[in-house]
């Protein structure tokens, strides 16, 4: 069990890995779009490791990367059409991301490391883990993006009109990919710090 | 443990998954098109009547009420429709379409019974920058559109030019609208756009 949990928190594949850095900076501005794209990631994610996983024996080594992309550009393209059919405004948001998710180095690597070499339901399980260990990091930086910078939190006021009355700014900042990198910088610091110490 | 699959068996492998992906890929696409297409039209018409001044119109009043104010104009002028604007005039539409800097742009423009004077403008964009060229839809700059004319009393068109404040002061005042600052390419896309669609 507990290798399943390792992408959680000390593998976690944006912190630790740096994988899949590209699309948390752009998708955090607001916390929306960043848990439907944490959600998309970890559905295809965990779909294709399962996928990968029951076709692993048939799969002939040398067209491996090829079938991992198929498989893998299928479950995307099915994501961004879902989307696009049930939450129109936020697939809107999310603009080319939703197809940027066939290169998350997050999804092709667990098929390499994990899914041609292991049984179905595990392969499942670790896919889900390693998308929710993503989508952790999305929602954190899209939580302090989003509530510094615009002052709400999934579009809800949060800072009272009385403060912008008595002078308080957002943060413009923090709508603007370098403030998601320096966050995203942050959290790797505490990982890190966290890290040294257990040893 | 690699198993040697022969070269037969790789090309009838990648034949049958293309097959299958394809089947897939088609079905769900065909079976969501039906919602997709509400989707942009009620996007549509949320933009348009946003435009004649009826402000933020809820996704599930947008159509109803967009076909009870708008009227298809079915001849050879550039307006598409005819809408009953919010002050209770009526003014044509006339749809633009042009190029940002990442993607496709474009907007619609509501014009007075003369066909000339501006009553009120929309952009919609499908992935400019977050905070800088995705701010065409905002009203700070599309308030500035408003009682524009596009054509001088000798019929040539002098107007809506989107330039730096500054540059070219030979323009005059009336027949130009402030640029985005640090959105270049995105305003000289909407200033383009603009004049194809017009000149």
């Amino acid at each position: 069990m507990k290798k399943y949990l390792g992408p959680l928190n000390k593998e976690n594949p944006i912190l630790v890995q740096t994988l899949g850095v590209c699309s948390a900076l752009a998708v955090t501005a607001q916390l929306k779009p960043a848990v439907v794209m944490a959600l998309s990631v970890t559905v295809v994610c965990a779909m294709a490791n399962l996928i990968i996983s029951l076709l692993r024996n048939t799969i002939p080594p040398r067209i491996r990367i090829i079938v991992q992309l198929l498989v893998v550009s299928t479950l995307v393209i099915m994501v961004d059409q879902v989307l696009q059919a049930v939450v129109y405004d936020i697939s809107r948001l999310l603009s080319v991301f939703v197809g940027l998710i066939i290169t998350n180095c997050i999804i092709m690597g667990r098929l390499e490391a994990f899914a041609l070499s292991h049984k179905p339901l595990p392969s499942f399980v670790d896919g889900v883990m390693n998308g929710l260990g993503y989508g952790l990091v999305l929602v954190a930086i899209a939580f302090f993006r989003e509530f510094l910078g615009s002052g709400t939190l999934w579009n809800y006021p949060i800072i009272p009109a009385s403060f912008y009355e008595a002078g308080y700014l957002n943060n413009g900042l923090m709508i603007l990919p370098p403030m998601a990198l320096i966050l995203a910088g942050v959290f790797v610091w505490i990982q890190n710090a966290k890290k040294d110490r257990v040893k | 443990m690699m198993k040697n699959f022969s070269t037969p068996y790789i090309y009838f492998y990648l034949i049958v998954l293309v097959t299958v992906i394809a089947i897939g890929l088609t079905a769900v696409s065909l079976g969501l098109k039906p919602r997709r297409e509400f989707n942009q039209r009620v996007e549509k018409a949320q933009q348009i009547l946003c435009a004649a001044g009826y402000g933020d119109v809820s996704k599930e009043m947008a159509v109803a009420k967009f076909d009870a104010v708008v009227q298809t104009i079915d001849n050879q002028s550039k307006a598409c429709y005819q809408i009953h604007c919010a002050d209770g005039t009526d003014g044509h539409v006339v749809e633009v379409h042009g190029n940002g800097l990442w993607g496709p742009i474009w907007g619609y423009i509501i014009l007075e019974e003369d066909l000339n004077t501006i009553k009120g403008v929309v952009f919609a964009h499908k992935s400019e920058t977050p905070g800088l060229g995705d701010k065409i839809t905002e009203e700070a700059f599309t308030a500035q559109f408003i009682g524009k004319k596009l054509h001088n009393a000798q019929g040539e068109y002098t107007s809506v030019r989107v330039l730096p404040k500054g540059k070219n002061p030979s323009i005059a005042p009336e027949n130009r609208v402030d640029a985005i600052t640090g959105a270049t390419l995105t305003s000289k896309g909407v200033d383009a756009m603009i004049m194809q669609s017009f000149k």
